[in-house]
């Protein structure tokens, strides 16, 4: 379509696109400041959006990338199941289901119908990563799952409301099944409280501009968007481009798996085909279809005009190809829990990768790829009242065409925050020791990768049990053009009455020191966390020797790190 | 997909042989008599042109 074909004047359009996407910002606010987990009210860890009757994402707040993409998915397969006919006003649906267009376990959905006049004109939809979900450990992540069955109760999308009324046997199965029952209610009440938010403003709007002219107003927008992406696209030069990275093994085998793309770029639309990717693999690093789509699209909003209004529209020139039963669309029964945190970055920069071909002006060395995903849960001897936590780090990003990548953000798929030292030690019972960046993590180059953290916590009155979900602890974030490799990350425990810092293959006989679940902490034990850094951009010789005084002065990095990457000495008069 | 009677359990998931997508309707025939499905002309064509050997096949997407 061209803008001549629109009917609704941009000044209108806007304004509804506006509106729309503060309204999904309130929605936000209102879930954080309701909410009890701190994966919630500290990690901002959801999305909230507006969907037509069809499912389409109107419009979406910038919370958390790695469910906006899939958040058309959630919606298409739940109204495909439910029976349109017999929503009404006030219902709100929950549902979690990898296999019904879920992105995985803990990502809780919960949407509501938004009626105008008794005509049903859309969705307010919230999702939410819930940090306690039943199954075999503490916290959602059974990094040691072999079945999706390990990772807790699975949610068909089922009404938790109907006409405005719990429906209180839904509420009371989801209970019963998950270790932190007052923690759940609380969150799931905040979701709602989101959603009901959303559906009154939107009715609001609808009745200040009128049916006719809000329909016609979203039609519009997403030709506008799909518009403006194909205009970006067409700049991409056509070509086949071809890309493949791999997660360094999936908790249960100490074996590679690879994600192989070829985007294929055509006029102004791009065909993301993973047909070639590994067979899925045994444990929990699957992706579901919804994760690969939102990895792919997060991709190439990244190299693309932020300002595009994020709706379907924009993601119409695109085509993912992910055939079941691969890592990128993964076959009932197997597990996918750290698919959405852990394999999203891998997707999304295996297509930065293929794309740096196309467009080396745009695209960022990777990221370190790992959110350090922490679970940890038990008993507070303070309480009396069973803890679960989802703890995660944030991460160095990479060296960009025009600048350093940025030090401690949370990787590509996340946009989420990390839970303050003060609150961390008031709700949970460890006593953090150090928590500060790691010089010299990020990855040389023209334009230095971003650095990790590390943060060290000692456990401080009851067994805690833990569990990780991560990767990169064996192999490097890539550089760009000559970038040099980051640092990889880490994790160590120390027994209480001993000096060495072991992995989880040394202290428990893990089979990967990045995913593993159920180790017992005992009060005096220690762990230690460290994220990676991001690849470098560029050759380090050509870094300009401002820049390398700013990293000695503020202790990005090392005097010695300056003579191992830029070959020259380390600090002024030092030769 | 294939549900069971009243919808309480999925018998089967179905999925396009192509892109992935859940097939809800039945999808379309990868080719006469075969049991795979396809969600759509599209999926057909470019599964078709892969299969015959074409390493970069050009297909404009269908137009909404
Ligand atoms: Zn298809």
């Amino acid at each position: 379509m061209n803008a001549a074909a629109r009917q609704t004047d941009m000044v209108t359009l806007n304004v509804i696109d506006s509106t729309m996407v503060a309204i999904c910002r309130e929605m936000g606010i209102v879930l954080m400041k309701t909410s009890y987990s701190t994966i919630f009210n500290e990690g901002l860890d959801f999305t909230c959006a507006i969907a037509d009757p069809d499912g389409e994402m109107l419009a979406v707040a910038d919370y958390c990338p790695a469910q906006i993409g899939g958040m058309p998915v959630v919606i298409k397969a739940s109204v495909k199941e439910l029976a349109v006919e017999d929503m009404q006003p006030g219902d709100v649906i929950v549902h979690n289901d990898p296999y019904r267009g879920g992105l995985h376990t803990p990502e809780h959905t919960f949407f509501q119908p938004i009626f105008v006049d008794g005509e049903l004109m859309g969705y307010a939809v919230a999702i939410g990563h819930v940090s306690e979900t039943g199954g075999s450990v503490p916290g959602g992540f059974a990094s040691e799952a072999t079945e999706i069955f390990h990772e807790g109760l699975r949610v068909p999308p089922v009404k938790i409301k109907r006409a405005g009324k719990d429906v209180d046997d839904v509420w009371k199965l989801l209970l019963a099944n998950v270790r932190t029952p007052r923690q759940n209610y609380g969150d799931y009440r905040a979701l709602i409280s989101s959603v009901d938010l959303g559906q009154a403003r939107i009715a609001d709007l609808i009745t200040k501009y009128g049916k006719a002219t809000f329909r016609q107003a979203c039609r519009d927008l997403l030709d506008y968007s799909e518009d403006r992406m194909r205009a970006e696209l067409s700049a991409f030069p056509d070509g086949k481009y071809s890309f493949d990275d791999f997660m360094e093994d999936d908790g249960i085998v100490d074996q590679r798996f690879h994600i192989r793309v070829d985007c294929f770029v055509q006029d102004d639309e791009i065909i993301v085909d993973f047909s070639r990717s590994d067979k899925q693999a045994h444990g929990a690093i699957n992706a579901t279809l919804g994760v690969t789509w939102s990895a792919s699209f997060n991709a190439i909003l990244h190299l693309t005009d932020p300002a595009i209004p994020k709706n379907s529209g924009c993601f119409r020139p695109i085509k993912v190809l992910a055939p079941g039963g691969t890592m990128v669309n993964v076959d009932y029964p197997a597990p996918e829990v750290g698919g959405n945190t852990e394999t999203h970055p891998r997707i999304a920069y295996t297509v930065i990768g293929a794309l740096a071909q196309a467009v080396p002006d745009r695209a960022p060395a990777t990221d370190a790829g790992t959110h350090c995903n922490f679970l940890f849960g038990g008993n507070d001897p303070r309480s009396g009242e069973y803890y679960v936590c989802y703890d995660f780090l944030s991460a160095g990003w990479g060296g960009r065409p025009f600048a350093d990548g940025n030090n401690a953000v949370n990787c590509i798929n996340g946009n989420c925050r990390m839970i303050p030292t003060e609150v961390f030690e008031v709700r949970y019972p460890w006593l953090v020791e150090e928590f500060a960046l790691v010089p010299d993590s990020g990855g040389a180059g023209k334009y230095r990768g971003g650095l990790g953290v590390t943060k060290r916590f000692v456990c401080r009155d009851a067994p805690i049990t833990v569990s990780h979900m991560g990767d990169r602890h064996k192999t490097a974030p890539w550089g760009l053009h000559g970038g040099r490799e980051a640092r990889t990350a880490e994790l160590r425990i120390m027994r209480a009455g001993t000096k060495e810092w072991l992995s989880a293959v040394e202290d428990a006989g893990k089979i990967s020191p990045s995913k593993f679940a159920g180790l017992t902490v005992q009060p005096g034990d220690r762990i230690s966390l460290t994220t990676g850094g991001g690849g470098g951009w560029g050759a380090p010789s050509e870094r300009d020797a401002g820049s390398i005084d700013e990293d000695l002065r503020e202790g990005w990095v090392t005097a010695d790190a300056v003579r191992g990457d830029y070959g020259r000495a380390g600090a002024e008069g030092d030769d | 997909m294939r549900f069971a009677d009243g919808g309480y359990y999925i018998e089967e998931y179905v999925k396009c042989a192509n892109c992935g997508v859940l097939i809800y309707d039945g999808g379309i025939p990868v080719a006469p008599g075969s049991q795979d499905v396809v969600c759509s002309d599209w999926c057909r064509e470019w599964k078709s042109q892969r299969a015959a050997g074409s390493d970069h096949p050009v297909l404009p997407l269908p137009r909404s």
